[in-house]
């Protein structure tokens, strides 16, 4: 252990348990109010119904939480945990971990997906998932030993505050020589004062002897982090094989993860590149196809997208292999070395950027029109060590110079910042604001609801016209997708137990491009496969990239290309050579809904699950204003004479738009009737009695739960 | 000569992407084409040229995000 120093709160030894078909078979229960730590097992009920990962979480919050328990309550938890495939180190994309906690944004449960090493860690020191909940006074730091089977919580003074420097000071610390045996989870000062902080996940990269981050973004865990006191959590774990999962049949794990590594190494260079470009090659594609957020979100495509696209990050990244977890071929997490940023507190120093990935350079470029790849990744790297979520980050400032540039608030209101869209200084100086809990950055930091709220009340803006173009739901901003011309995106957003987050659901090209599923029986069909397969991911501790970014070669070929079933067929013989449970694809579906229906089940006993919590602001139906409309009007004035068989010819614009909104919002109630009634649950959006029968999970609290709302068959 | 999905295909003077889908009858989905290491979107298609020596993939860009 290194220099820094630490008082000791509370600690305790445990023996390490052998794992057992991906399991350790117990969790930690940390309370940080009163030192106090629990073990408690994972019982075989646990395995069948809840599975790992997400969905662990999912079942240690529910039994720390009441229905009345806000964001920041000490009964809260913070829970991780990665999954039964978690730690495997040959299969592409098994080092996930997922998040859960009650968000500040939305008053419900919130789960994030991160890559980064620590949930595998926490596994191989012995725990399937770590549940911390209580408050401390700040600075607490809790280091689980899976060397020594020791668990400690630390009071650490004069550690850095950004968490970059955080995450690099305490793997020194507590690694030594052995820095690759250490991951750091933290936040920083920007997730103290906002309400969308996120949570870094470290890892030790050996071939540029540094710390690397990757982000659990959404819904503000990090702002839950912060208030719990918690300074970092760190892990060490021992050396590891693919025999620490101790698979239930190590022959037939090694077969399927060579089969996937091989369509990975040989496809991927002729596919999305991923290993040299991450995702930045989808921005341009978005662009293309008038689906890039631009402008919060007013269009979905601008002249000057090619600066943010693939070919110039891709002269950006420094070259590297970069996995976020071992043996990943698909190599996504890239870094910018060397890059000097402008403000701030590291003005003129060298820094290292942990990506873009596309959605922050569509989130804090595009959509508040920002065309400068040097002041994305200044802002990335200022979310970063500020525990910032870039997704909310981005379309909260671009919110606001929405409401800048139509008048809802001026220079009075924001500080005298210019909130012009594309003034690059002064949304850096937004960001710094809002790292401090000061200015007009604090107002944003609270995100789009709020300021939704405040600007109505004190401003006297016009709320409807706010709600119309405010892009958040359920209290959620959305994630950098253009929904406009997609129903099936719409549903995949609004429908989503979170709030507008992509990783239920992304239709848009099976909708809108391809038009494979024009009714909305094969819409609702595919609202509830994709969430389902989705959330498996979510379970096992793996990274759905290598599923369906990377497609088989003879993928076009077989009867449903969108569903990858070839690569469906790898992941089966995975869970089943992992956990010995024999499953088919089919079955990863049942598997996923159990924890589905169960998460919806908790926004419902937090005071939410139902339909009007699944509306979506306008602008994600359709053009919000007459400038939207009359830059694309030739489609427009086409969908409301071919098909409602409306004269356009003869009406204005501005009743064009009400004619096209009234059918537009129209169709979307229409596809969430058919989506419910798939998915098992009444018109109001409740997973029914025969629905939570079907799927094991009628514990008597989730019965009386349903009969509190009427639901009794 | 150029190489599609890596089988050669004869190249003509002036052949954008349009006319090389049509050559090799592509059927399905197909909303992007990678032309040496440049992605091409739909759109764009009609009006982006393949040079001689090209090596394409089709990419279908149908479910990820």
């Amino acid at each position: 252990m290194g220099t820094l120093q630490h008082t000791e709160l509370a600690s305790m030894s445990y023996e390490i348990p052998e794992l057992d078909k991906g399991y350790a078979g117990q969790t930690l229960k940390v309370d940080l109010g009163s030192a106090a730590f629990e073990i408690k097992p994972v019982t075989q009920d646990m395995k069948e119904t809840f599975t790992g990962g997400k969905g662990f979480d999912l079942w240690l919050l529910w039994n720390a939480v009441r229905g009345e328990t806000k964001w920041n309550d000490p009964e809260n938890a913070v829970c991780i945990s990665s999954g039964p495939m978690g730690g495997t180190p040959i299969y592409p994309g098994s080092g996930k971990s997922i998040v859960t906690s009650i968000s500040p944004l939305t008053g419900s449960v919130m789960d994030s997906n991160v890559g980064g090493y620590f949930g595998p860690y926490l596994k191989f020191a012995g725990f399937d998932a770590l549940e911390v909940s209580g408050k401390a006074d700040g600075g607490n730091v809790l280091f689980v030993d899976g060397e020594t089977g020791s668990i400690q919580l630390l009071h650490m003074d004069g550690l850095p505050e950004e968490s970059y420097a955080l995450s690099e000071a305490l793997t020194e610390h507590f690694g030594g020589k052995d820095r690759k045996k250490v991951s750091v989870v933290s936040a920083g000062p920007g997730a103290k004062n906002t309400f969308f902080g996120c949570l870094n996940f470290s890892y030790y990269d050996g071939k540029r002897r540094q710390t690397r981050n990757k982000q659990a973004g959404r819904g503000g865990i990090g702002t839950v982090f912060e208030d719990k006191g918690l300074k970092a959590l760190v892990v060490k774990c021992t050396s590891f094989s693919v025999d620490s999962n101790n698979p239930a049949d190590k022959d037939a794990l090694k077969a399927c993860a060579k089969a996937h590594t091989r369509n990975i190494v040989e496809l991927d260079p002729k596919q999305n590149q991923m290993s040299q470009g991450g995702t930045t090659f989808i921005t341009m594609i978005m662009n293309d196809h008038d689906l890039l957020p631009t402008h919060n979100f007013r269009y979905g495509q601008h002249p000057e997208a090619k600066n943010l696209g693939a070919e110039v990050f891709r002269r950006l990244f420094d070259p590297g292999f970069d996995g976020c977890w071992y043996g990943c071929s698909v190599a996504c997490a890239h870094g910018v070395k060397g890059f000097v940023p402008n403000t701030g507190p590291y003005r003129g120093r060298q820094v290292f950027v942990d990506g873009p990935e596309y959605e922050t350079i569509a989130g804090v470029g595009s959509n508040t029109g920002i065309f400068d790849p040097y002041t994305v990744l200044e802002i990335n790297f200022y979310c970063d060590i500020y525990g910032i979520d870039t997704i909310s980050f981005g379309t909260a400032t671009a919110f606001a110079m929405d409401c800048f540039d139509s008048g809802v608030i001026g220079l009075q209101q924001t500080g005298g910042l210019d909130l012009s869209f594309g003034n690059r200084w002064s949304v850096l100086t937004l960001l710094h604001q809002m790292a401090a809990g000061e200015g007009f950055g604090a107002v944003v930091g609270r995100g789009v609801r709020h300021m939704k709220e405040l600007f109505v009340r004190e401003y006297g803006a016009d709320a409807k016209f706010l709600q119309d173009i405010g892009m958040e739901s359920k209290g959620l901003e959305f994630s950098e997708y253009m929904t406009k011309e997609s129903l099936a995106q719409q549903g995949g957003y609004g429908l989503a137990l979170k709030g507008p987050q992509h990783d239920e659901a992304w239709l848009i090209f099976l909708d809108q491009v391809h038009n494979l599923m024009p009714t909305f029986e094969q819409k609702s069909e595919n609202l509830h496969w994709f969430p389902m397969i989705r959330t498996w991911f979510g379970l096992c501790g793996l990274c759905k990239l290598p599923w369906n970014d990377i497609v088989p070669a003879d993928n076009s070929e077989t009867e449903e290309p969108a569903k990858v079933i070839g690569h469906m067929k790898l992941y089966a013989e995975y869970f089943s050579s992992v956990t010995g449970r024999q499953v088919t694809p089919d079955d990863l579906v049942l598997i996923s809904e159990k924890v589905y229906n169960f998460q919806r089940l908790f926004n419902l006993k937090m005071g939410y699950g139902r339909r009007a919590q699944d509306q979506i602001p306008y602008r994600a139906m359709g053009p919000a204003t007459v400038l939207e409309y009359e830059s694309r009007q030739d489609r427009y004035d086409q969908e409301l004479s071919d098909k409602y068989g409306l004269d356009a010819s003869g009406m204005d614009t501005r009743a064009k738009l009400t004619a096209l909104r009234e059918k537009r919002e129209e169709q979307y109630e229409k596809l969430t009737d058919a989506v419910y009634a798939r998915r098992g649950w009444t018109p109001d959006g409740i997973p029914t009695l025969t629905t939570v029968k079907r799927l094991g999970i009628d514990y008597p609290d989730v019965v009386e739960l349903l009969a509190a709302h009427g639901v009794t068959e | 000569m150029i190489t599609v999905d890596d089988q050669e295909l004869e190249w003509f003077e002036g052949m954008t992407v349009t006319d090389l889908l049509e050559r090799i009858g592509h059927q399905g989905p197909c909303a992007v084409v990678r032309v040496n290491e440049t992605h091409v979107s739909r759109p764009r298609f009609d009006e982006t040229p393949v040079p001689d020596g090209a090596e394409v993939y089709l990419i279908p860009m149908i479910a990820g995000g």
